[in-house]
């Protein structure tokens, strides 16, 4: 395990920084030998899946150290393209693979301090604790960017010093950020950006189409900074990237594969993905059944003469919400549960800073008949409010409709499906 | 200027409670921009990361005590 390795070369460097908590190597590599120890006892062995919550702290990552070492196999939840969120089976040799295309790919140092804005329970940042562990680098961990300022305290010596962490010449930062966070950043917070750019190593970006005009802004505001455009999914893992600081800024370009993965473009113009980061398959699926050797992906794309991948959109109905998709017949089986909707649709609208949001057309209402057809019971006036407060309440945030329109009725197919289509 | 703000704030964000005292810890990272967004719009003032603090965000007249000191110094 990488951990005992830097336990002993480094191990009062801190590891992990979090809500004003400091772990330093050798503390991480005891706790995690220590719940190691407890998780076999419970019985986990080699391969068998694991599942636990993982959350913006010190514990969870402890957890998720211990069940790579292991050699078990964790659970990421994610949209299913059926409805339903599913479960994905990632194994520890997956998870090695995904840490060492990053390594790779981004490089990854012993002098980085990796800031995780992001939850932790996205691939997006939970695939960076591994390859900043594996190279000796520090964690340091927010609660997400609510507090915009909070994301450059770690830049300043005096605010890491209180962490046992000396800032020296040669430290440096970098974080994943969709690109909504991106632009939050930049169009609120571009000073402070510009006054750490020669402290920022590199910043990665997936999860959804950054557009050109994000990049080269990007581009100028931290000039001697490397960008990564990803391409990455629960279910393949991280496959590609594309470092458009260097090659350029163009729309859609995720690279060439990573050295652990390999992309073929399906008949139909999917995106195919093969290699060790692939998932083990999915919670609930016959037990023994093979790990898939390839992934067919809801992508399109082709290849270029140079072998990169250029990505031009989705064939499913999956909404993007910056970066987290968003299944719409989800949201609508939680809306039509509400006693004052009589139908409705999820569709992507234009958002400033998301790009997409998801919005509801709904039919409200007013009258239901009791189960025998007899009586009619008037309902008390629709209230956007009560509606959406009751959305809240059954969905994680991101899928919560951002937008709402009352409309006279739906439209439907003639064998009575949603007509997404005449919606887009 | 309070009843202007909570009808553009009440649009954008139809699902925070704008007459919540504990206003900051509703929203997230996206109703806080969005804030921001929308009032440095509508009144040509600059908000920004700092000003996107618990304090300022705490209810809604510590909003419009935000907004309207924007636009004070604005005028200056």
């Amino acid at each position: 395990m990488f951990l005992s390795h830097f336990s002993s070369l480094t191990p009062d460097k801190p590891a992990i920084i979090c809500k004003g908590q400091v772990l330093s190597y050798a503390e991480l590599w005891e706790r995690v030998q220590e719940r190691s120890r407890q998780l076999r006892d419970e019985g986990l062995r080699e391969g068998q899946p694991y599942d636990f919550v993982m959350s913006q702290d010190v514990d969870s990552i402890v957890t998720y150290c211990a069940v790579q070492c292991c050699g078990a196999s964790s659970i990421l939840y994610t949209t299913g393209t059926t409805g339903s969120a599913k479960g994905v089976i990632i194994s520890a040799k997956a998870w090695t693979a995904n840490a060492e295309n990053l390594i790779d790919r981004l490089g990854f140092t012993s002098d980085l301090v990796f800031i995780i804005c992001g939850p932790l329970n996205h691939l997006g940042c939970l695939s960076k604790i591994f390859p900043t562990l594996m190279t000796g680098g520090t964690l340091y961990i927010l609660e997400g960017l609510k507090d915009l300022n909070a994301f450059f305290e770690p830049f300043n010596s005096s605010h890491l010093s209180t962490f046992n962490f000396q800032l020296s010449t040669f430290t440096k930062f970098a974080t994943f950020l969709v690109p909504s966070g991106i632009r939050m950043l930049m169009q609120f917070a571009s000073k402070q950006l510009s006054a750490v750019s020669h402290q920022i190593d590199f910043i990665e970006t997936g999860a959804a189409p950054i557009s050109q005009h994000d990049m080269e802004q990007l581009c100028q505001l931290l000039p001697q900074t490397r960008l990564f455009n990803t391409y990455a999914s629960t279910e393949t893992g991280i496959v590609c990237s594309y470092e458009f600081s260097r090659y350029g800024c163009q729309p859609g370009v995720v690279g060439k594969p990573m050295k652990h993965s390999s992309v073929r473009i399906g008949e139909d113009g999917s995106v195919i993905c093969s290699g060790d980061t692939l998932m083990s398959g999915y919670v609930g699926s016959p037990s023994g059944a093979p790990c898939p050797s390839e992934i067919h992906t809801s992508d399109i794309g082709f290849l270029d003469e140079d072998g990169m991948l250029h990505l031009e959109g989705r064939s499913d109905d999956i909404i993007n919400v910056g970066g987290y998709k968003v299944n719409p017949s989800e949201v609508e089986d939680v809306a039509l549960a509400f006693e004052g909707i009589r139908d409705c649709i999820c569709i992507p609208a234009p958002h400033p800073l998301l790009g997409t949001a998801p919005k509801l057309l709904y039919v409200p209402k007013e009258k239901v008949k009791d189960l025998n057809g007899e009586n009619v019971k008037n309902l008390s006036p629709f209230n956007l409010f009560t509606f959406s407060t009751f959305l809240r309440s059954r969905l994680e945030p991101y899928k919560v409709p951002l937008f709402y329109e009352a409309v006279p009725s739906i439209k439907r197919t003639y064998n009575g499906k949603l007509d997404r289509k005449a919606y887009r | 200027m309070k009843s202007r703000i909570i009808e553009l704030l009440s649009a954008a964000l139809p699902m925070v409670d704008l007459e919540s005292d504990f206003l900051f810890s509703e929203l997230d990272s996206l109703g806080v921009t969005t804030i921001l967004m929308v009032l440095s719009e509508e009144y040509g003032i600059t908000l920004d990361a700092k000003d996107a603090t618990p304090k300022n965000l705490r209810t809604i007249d510590s909003i419009v005590q935000m907004v309207e000191g924007k636009v004070k110094s604005l005028k200056v």
